[in-house]
């Protein structure tokens, strides 16, 4: 099925385009590296805050309410990007085991911090209190999604080293 | 000692050679350089929004800037570092390439910019009572920062394409 989805998007004008344009890929590239560091960037300091180390006189509500829509749409931005990059060499990214469990860091460090503001959320005065103290299970689930996308970046930059799986095309 | 020197010299060491060649040392160093600079850039692209006054207006500029201060040099320091130990793999090809010299350029001018900023914009920007508007200054700094920092991060990656794997 993936080799099926590859041929055919390997034949399409975005394909014959990005190759043949010397400076689409590093562009297209730029624009996943800028819209890293939005949610990078967003993440790091929500997630800090909730585990008690930046931002303290801040709510995680007025915190969120800040970042959520940039985050959002940088996420879009890198979803975009990243099929512009998979469509440049069909039958590179999506053929490394690597490219997959990134995919799979992806769903769980976004997974875990709509659970985790949920959560906070529920608990109320966590949430809205700009002095409030988070509960320690919380902070280190804040850690563990800190750690997770540190993860997905270095799988990220290490796909472009990687080997295809045996019996992937060439 | 000339500078084509010195390169020549650093190319030759063998924290260098020991970059330069083997398979997993350099990509790992990229992991930390792109981490640390994700968490710096994120966190500067912040104050800057703040201080040309997109984002973040109900807080003062003064407080944001100091709560974000520690974390944005943090992760700039881990980031010049494996910045260099990058640089120390392949010296000779960086110091002939285009891009990576016009980044560095662009750092020493973002450096400028917030040494800049510290010394002319900060003290007015403490004294605008809250709610009120930020000095012209202020604004001018969050611009070029945020115009800098972005033409950074598109020299640094067009030094992938342009230098020899």
């Amino acid at each position: 099925m993936l080799e099926s989805f590859a041929a055919w998007l390997g034949g399409t004008p975005l394909t014959a385009f990005l190759e043949n344009q010397s400076w689409a890929v590093p562009t297209v590239q730029i624009f996943h590296i800028l819209a890293i560091t939005v949610v990078v960037g967003a993440a790091t300091i929500v997630n800090l805050r909730i585990v008690g180390v930046i931002e303290r006189g801040q709510s995680i509500a007025a915190l969120t309410a800040r970042f959520a829509a940039p985050s959002i749409v940088a996420l879009a931005v890198l979803a975009a990007t990243g099929f512009l990059l998979i469509a440049a060499e069909p039958t590179r990214a999506i053929f490394r085991y690597l490219f997959w469990a990134k995919m799979a860091l992806l769903l769980a460090a976004v997974g875990l911090t709509a659970g985790l503001l949920a959560g906070l959320k529920e608990g109320g005065g966590a949430f809205s209190d700009p002095a409030a103290r988070v509960a320690a299970p919380y902070r280190l689930v804040a850690v563990l999604i800190l750690l997770l996308w540190a993860a997905i970046i270095v799988a990220g930059r290490w796909i472009g080293y990687a080997e295809g799986w045996p019996g992937s095309p060439q | 000692m000339s500078v084509h020197d010195a390169i020549a010299w650093l190319q030759a060491t063998p924290l260098s050679t020991g970059i330069r060649e083997s398979d997993w040392v350099f990509p790992s160093i990229e992991c930390v350089h792109v981490i640390a600079f994700a968490v710096a850039l994120g966190a500067i692209f912040v104050v800057d929004l703040r201080l040309v006054g997109l984002a973040s207006r109900r807080r003062r500029a003064e407080d944001l800037t100091g709560q974000l201060l520690p974390l944005t040099w943090g992760a700039f320091v881990v980031a010049t570092i494996a910045g260099l130990l990058l640089f120390t793999g392949k010296p000779e090809t960086y110091t002939s390439n285009a891009f990576f010299l016009s980044k560095l350029v662009l750092l020493a001018l973002a450096g400028l910019n917030m040494a800049a900023f510290h010394l002319f914009v900060q003290k007015p920007l403490a004294s605008v009572p809250d709610g009120g508007r930020e000095p012209a200054t202020a604004r001018i700094s969050g611009f070029l920062s945020l115009a800098l920092w972005t033409g950074v991060v598109v020299c640094g990656r067009w030094i992938g394409f342009t230098t020899l794997r």
